[in-house]
């Protein structure tokens, strides 16, 4: 009797182990942005950034090191987490949102809006971003771009550089996920 | 049957437990995602310089500064009204970063002729946070060379001319803001003539660094000398400095009472104490700019 009941416990828990996997994740993700100046162009790229979706609550969030963003001049990286980002106070960037009316059982892309909150130097802000998601027999590939105004997230420029820093900040990011292993 | 119970226990809460970890934040789940591996700290200094002294710090490779050291000072009685312009001395020089951790250096100063070339190494870097690898530690080897000393006749060895600074430089930055550096040194000079000044000096050397905003930052720095020149009182070289830096331009402005830019002169051969006397107090600018000889 009572190993019967043992035994329907372990199915159970088996069973859970073997539903579809509904959170899917990149490890490396790419997220990259430009500064397009008369006076100078400036462009940055980030390719370990974490992302990951929940295709049965349609959320995603992201998460990345503002670290790991690589410039063609290594002073650029210093006086961008030194002086502007402050990277040692805010490490991170986050995002986390919703992916509105996103159906992840279609295959081929569908072109989908997601809202949610970006939080850079600990300041959130709301966003609507157009995305691209691109379903391939059960990978997920989102890309898109979006506009940060630079003084929404309390980044403070000096003066004498303000002509070499664009007021607003082409944003790109490229996320390709497999399912989320436990 | 005690056992089969016990076990139904542990089975269903491991079942409660993986229900609830699905139910988890997802930044929650991106937090544990991140590699464990240790982080470098950055920039401990801004500059390789704290502000007379070599700090911890090299460029990036590939990275080629050029340096535009100036001191100037007031002649004591001179009768004259010139603020801090009486005298000056200037050094021009470089640094190329070879590699990360190797850079070298060179440079001309106008008193008394002096050439100096560098090489730095970095040996070890910080960890961020906690204490296992607590410091960053670079090496630093000079060799300077004074073009204008009277030596007696016949007698013109780069030996006698030349003099050879060896520090090893320990810094840790303790917050984003305050980074502190203590640099063991050891000069061998056989510059004095005089048989009584010691041919191998051992100094200690002390640097801070708080930054006051993103661009702007508090400098000092003091020098020690444990065995100094016999032949002549010299004091410790100290500065109190602002660095300011911008873009490729990074401007460091000290007060201080030394007028030499290489190691084993300042280190050495400060003649006075600091204070606003005229002849004691020196005021200097660094100008160092970067150009980026290769880019990522």
């Amino acid at each position: 009797m009572h190993r019967v009941r043992v035994l329907i416990v372990l199915l159970l828990a088996l069973t859970s182990f073997n539903y579809k996997p509904t959170q899917y994740i990149d490890r490396q993700g790419q997220v990259s942005f430009f500064s397009y100046t008369t006076a100078e162009h400036i462009a940055a790229n980030n390719n370990q950034v974490l992302s990951i979706i929940d295709i049965s609550k349609n959320e995603i969030a992201i998460s990345m090191l503002m670290k790991a963003f690589v410039f063609k001049k290594s002073l650029m990286r210093t006086h961008f987490n030194e002086s502007y980002l402050e990277s040692d106070l805010y490490p991170k960037a986050t995002f986390k949102g919703q992916i509105v009316d996103f159906d992840a059982s279609i295959i081929g892309h569908q072109t989908r809006m997601v809202k949610g909150t970006l939080t850079i130097k600990d300041v959130a802000k709301a966003f609507e971003i157009k995305t691209d998601i691109q379903n391939t027999n059960g990978k997920y590939l989102i890309t898109g771009d979006f506009e940060i105004a630079v003084s929404d997230f309390n980044i403070k420029i000096p003066s004498i550089v303000a002509p070499n820093i664009a007021k607003v900040i082409t944003t790109k990011f490229r996320f390709e996920y497999k399912p989320h292993e436990e | 049957m005690k056992n089969n119970n016990y076990l139904l226990i542990h089975l269903s809460l491991l079942l409660g437990c993986m229900v609830s970890a699905g139910a988890q934040d997802l930044l929650e789940t991106l937090d544990k995602e991140y590699p464990t591996t240790p982080q470098y700290t950055s920039s401990t200094f801004k500059g390789t310089r704290i502000s007379i002294g070599q700090s911890v710090e090299n460029r990036k490779a590939g990275v080629l500064q050029l340096m535009a050291l100036h001191r100037s000072w007031n002649l004591p009685n001179a009768g004259a009204q010139r603020f801090v312009a009486d005298k000056w001395s200037s050094r021009l020089g470089f640094e190329y970063a070879i590699t990360d951790r190797w850079t070298t250096g060179g440079g001309w100063t106008t008193l008394d002729d002096v050439y100096d070339g560098y090489l730095k190494y970095n040996l070890m870097r910080q960890y961020q946070g906690g204490w296992k690898q607590p410091v960053s530690v670079t090496l630093f080897q000079n060799i300077s060379y004074k073009g204008n000393l009277r030596l007696p006749d016949g007698v013109s060895a780069f030996d006698e001319r030349s003099a050879f600074t060896s520090q090893l430089l320990i810094a840790r930055k303790f917050t984003p803001a305050l980074s502190l550096q203590i640099s063991p040194t050891v000069i061998s000079r056989n510059q004095s003539a005089l048989a009584e000044d010691p041919s191998l000096h051992f100094a200690l050397g002390f640097g801070a660094r708080y930054k006051l905003g993103g661009h702007v930052s508090l400098v000092s720095e003091y020098y020690y000398v444990a065995n100094p020149l016999v032949s002549r009182t010299t004091f410790g070289a100290f500065a109190l400095g602002v660095n300011w830096d911008v873009r490729f331009l990074l401007l460091q402005f000290q007060m201080t009472n030394t007028r030499r830019m290489v190691a084993d002169g300042f280190i050495l051969q400060t003649p006075n104490n600091f204070n606003t006397r005229d002849g004691n107090f020196v005021f200097g600018i660094n100008a160092v700019f970067a150009l980026h000889l290769k880019k990522n």
